[in-house]
């Protein structure tokens, strides 16, 4: 039972992962001594790789992006859709070189060759092959490529898998250094490249080198939120807005629990609430010491909340059974669910109106669980989403495809953007009412996500024919960016030995904590699993991380 | 003298058969192929259960382990429970699944009515090409909580039981899906075995004045004995494997301590965390048990005076 993320569901989805670090097993050098790499940048080769940022200036949002805590602000929202599209590359990118890219497609994949990829090989000035692969089988079918060294020209590796595809040894292996053609001032040959925010650059950056392209980026990430259905809450005269602690969450479960109406107040919420207890999502320093999450009181405090909302009868007997949750939100037999930010979108509010002619989608404002403490959740990396080239190209094909990649970041709203997104109107898509609408062509070989995971321009919140959605998710980013905060190893890129990255997995003390959300095991054992894994691999894991990110390179926040 | 003209007669005689039989033999160089390329080129990567492998740098650079991976595994709790979990619930399948089949063989075979045969048929078919997914879903509907065996309980005020969350009555649960979705295929070896069977033996026992449950037990279970016991022997060989997709799914909803197997373990806690070698030693634990198995099995057919898996 898999979920379907969407374009913009990775950013909420990975922030979980990619929030604390990025991790990917590095080759211990052998015979010991300090020759261990971690695929960590230093603050000054850091700061000598990223290439300068120059805002486009070329679009006005209608509800411009407010700033909150410090690196954190909210995304501009467009309500219409521009009417005047500017042109922001001039002539074609390409030289007519020919290259394959892969990228991760959750949907069905465009017949191969179609009307939609040879208008954008036309706009591009190159033969590039797009080979959408399976996303649910990416993990796997990445490490064969890696092992075989035959990785194609342009590929997208989703950072949450970093892990899995061990990053921090295929940049300057098998990924190419793109130092050379982007640092400082050299971006700004490609100026949508360079309107891109630093923060998204660093998600691409290995041993203070210069690798990954940004599919995205967003100052608003956080690992997800606890979403409720506005219009059935509104009607019952509840506001969202009062709940403002975990006593109230549980009594607002109460409330609208009727299990005889085949009506449950909640579905899963833990990956998406526990951190309202003042939980980071790894790790915490405490009197200059590194503390992991599980050894937080809070943590516990949290696990006890939601084993007893599962005990209390107040979750949905199916999301215990650990089944998808879309359904039942729509048909109004769940009122709360946990989610990435990403469900806030255009097709969920189809889907949901097409269930029920009300639905609307509201989100909990971030709370602190005692009701006292300053609401608090941690942010997630600025993009979870960066594509790279391979090695082996040349400097000139580098040069190329770079180019092409400056076309596929140009601006919301643009020329450029609107081909990327919509295809060429009148054959993919038409104007209607100033919104472009995908003709049959376009629903069938035009996936955003396609381009869109090789490259994107930093995000806007845009769901044209539906007002009320980017209302409301503006809103509550607007709302909640002031409770912020960068946790610890904030954006940095950290590869580790196999044993460690296993040991941080935890997957004994995973599979405790899971079951007790469900509210199959107690509390004490989940703090018994704990045990176990601190005893052995989480005082490993602890150290290796003090010795070989925290004293080397800091927090870095 | 005399030996040596056998030998090469025995040599002239294989000549024959091969070149009578060469046809067929070339019938079998791909079937011989496929399971060269996927079943025994890849016992190659056994090597990685010794080794702290690296997909990265290959088997070839990879440090050795020797048997620490098997060392970790044997100290691991979980994997212990996997093991007992896995046992357990082979055992539950043994006695509770592994009848059924038989019963519903003998049951087809005394419907007389042709049309009748072929739907039944089809009906204990169709649910063996529904997925693991669509099952769970099925069941999910009907047993779940909210599904309609405990809407109808709630709406008459009488307790509830969801019996898709519950671990004591896991084994139940996955068994009775089992049949549900594979009895019904499982009926076709024994259909064959059963036509095997002369009916002349049947008119003959009928005209000696011998009831429908005296055939039953002097022919038809006689009959059927050689493909029961092959049946049982290829179901201890597997007793390790119960299933992956199935436990992989209800997993989390009935909590990793009653749903981890072999499989599932050797998936969580080796593949889905990087530990490569860690989940190729639990594979490799799993195979060499069920070899033995399987053997010992084999053993005690042949000693039963029956076929097993070869003809001694």
């Amino acid at each position: 039972m898999t979920e379907e993320p969407s374009r913009r569901t990775f950013v909420g989805k990975a922030a979980a992962v990619a929030g604390s670090v990025a991790l990917a097993p590095v080759l211990s050098a052998c015979g010991g001594g300090g020759g261990k790499q971690t695929g960590s940048n230093t603050r000054a080769g850091l700061k000598a790789a990223l290439p300068a940022y120059v805002p486009s200036t070329s679009l006005r949002p209608d509800i411009p992006s407010v700033s909150g805590a410090p690196d954190a602000a909210t995304d501009p929202a467009f309500l219409r859709y521009p009417a005047e599209r500017p042109v922001t590359v001039s002539g074609v990118p390409g030289r007519g070189g020919s290259y394959t890219a892969v990228t991760p497609l959750w949907g069905t994949v465009p017949p191969p060759g179609n009307s939609f990829y040879r208008a954008m090989n036309k706009a591009l000035g190159v033969d590039l092959t797009i080979k959408p692969a399976d996303g649910n089988n990416y993990a796997t079918i990445v490490p064969t490529m890696t092992a075989a060294k035959r990785l194609p020209d342009w590929i997208q590796l989703p950072t949450w898998w970093n892990a899995n595809f061990n990053l921090g040894r295929l940049a300057g292996t098998q990924l190419a250094d793109l130092t050379p053609y982007l640092s400082g001032d050299k971006v700004r040959r490609y100026p949508n490249l360079a309107a891109i925010p630093t923060g998204a650059w660093q998600a691409g950056a290995w041993g203070d080198k210069l690798y990954g392209l940004p599919g995205g980026s967003t100052r608003f990430s956080i690992a997800g939120t606890v979403f409720h259905r506005r219009d059935i809450l509104e009607s019952r005269g509840i506001t969202a807005d009062d709940v403002t602690s975990a006593d109230d969450m549980m009594n607002l479960g109460k409330e609208l629990t009727d299990a005889r109406r085949g009506v449950w107040a909640f579905d899963q919420v833990w990956t998406y609430l526990f951190s309202f207890w003042d939980v980071p999502p790894t790790w915490r320093i405490v009197d200059g010491e590194l503390v992991h999450k599980f050894e937080l009181p809070q943590f516990l405090e949290a696990l006890d909340w939601h084993h007893r909302l599962a005990k209390a009868g107040y979750m949905h007997p199916d999301a215990l059974a650990n089944t998808p949750s879309d359904t039942r939100f729509y048909s109004g037999k769940v009122l709360i669910v946990g989610g990435g930010t990403g469900a806030w979108n255009l097709a969920d509010h189809q889907s949901g109106t097409a269930a029920d002619k009300n639905y609307r989608r509201g989100a909990f404002n971030i709370f602190a669980a005692d009701g006292k403490s300053r609401p608090s959740t941690f942010m997630g990396a600025s993009t979870s989403i960066v594509s790279y080239l391979n090695a082996r190209l040349k400097p000139a094909q580098i040069e190329e495809l770079l180019a092409v990649a400056d076309y596929l970041a140009a601006p919301y709203g643009s020329r450029e953007y609107t081909m990327v997104n919509y295809g060429v109107e009148g054959v993919h898509h038409t104007m209607v009412d100033g919104v472009p609408t995908a003709t049959e062509d376009g629903k069938k070989f035009v996936q955003p996500t396609t381009y869109g995971f090789l490259v994107q321009p930093s995000s806007v919140i845009s769901n044209q024919g539906a007002d009320v959605v980017t209302r409301d998710f503006a809103a509550f980013q607007a709302a909640n960016v002031k409770a912020l905060y960068k946790p610890v190893f904030w954006n940095m890129n950290i590869g580790m030995p196999q044993d460690i990255s296993t040991a941080l997995a935890a997957q004994s003390v995973d599979d405790a904590v899971n079951d007790c959300t469900r509210g199959k095991k107690k509390v004490s054992e989940v703090r018994a699993a704990i045990d176990g894994w601190r005893s052995g691999s989480g005082e490993r894991l602890k150290r290796w991380m003090t010795e070989n990110v925290l004293d080397k390179y800091g927090t870095g926040q | 003298m005399s030996t040596d003209r056998s030998r090469r007669g025995e040599r002239a005689g294989r000549l024959v058969r091969l070149r009578r039989d060469r046809t067929l033999l070339l019938m079998t160089v791909p079937a011989v192929a496929l399971l060269l390329v996927f079943n025994y080129v890849p016992l190659f990567g056994i090597v990685t259960a010794f080794q702290y492998y690296d997909p990265l740098i290959g088997v070839r650079y990879s440090d050795w382990a020797g048997l620490e991976q098997f060392r970790r595994l044997l100290d691991d709790p979980v994997f212990w429970q996997a093991l007992k979990n896995t046992l357990y619930l082979s055992f539950v399948q043994l006695i509770l699944f592994f009848p059924v089949p038989i019963a519903l063989a003998l049951l087809l075979n005394t419907v007389v009515s042709e049309r009748i045969r072929n739907l039944f048929q089809s009906v204990v078919y169709l649910p063996h090409f529904f997925s693991w997914v669509l099952t769970i879903t099925v069941f999910q509907q009907m047993l779940g909580g909210a599904g309609m065996l405990n809407q109808f309980l709630r709406d008459h005020s009488i307790g509830t039981w969801d019996i898709m969350t519950d671990p004591d009555t896991f084994a139940l649960l996955v068994t009775s899906q089992a049949v549900w979705k594979e009895a019904g295929w499982g009926i076709i070896v024994f259909l064959a075995a059963l036509s095997a069977i002369n009916s002349e033996m049947y008119e003959a026992a009928a005209a000696d004045g011998a009831g429908r449950w005296r055939r039953m037990w002097h022919i038809t279970l006689p009959g059927l004995r050689g493909v029961i016991v092959l049946m049982l022997v290829l179901r201890l060989g597997n007793a390790l494997s119960v299933g992956f997709e199935q436990f992989l799914i209800q997993r989390a909803a009935v909590g990793h301590d009653a749903a981890d197997v072999l499989d599932t373990f050797a998936f969580y806690y080796g593949i889905a965390t990087n530990d490569y070698s860690y989940g190729a030693a639990a594979g490799l634990f799993k195979s060499v048990i069920s070899l033995l198995l399987i053997w010992g099995a084999n053993k005690l057919a042949h000693a039963f005076g029956e076929d097993g898996l070869y003809r001694r």
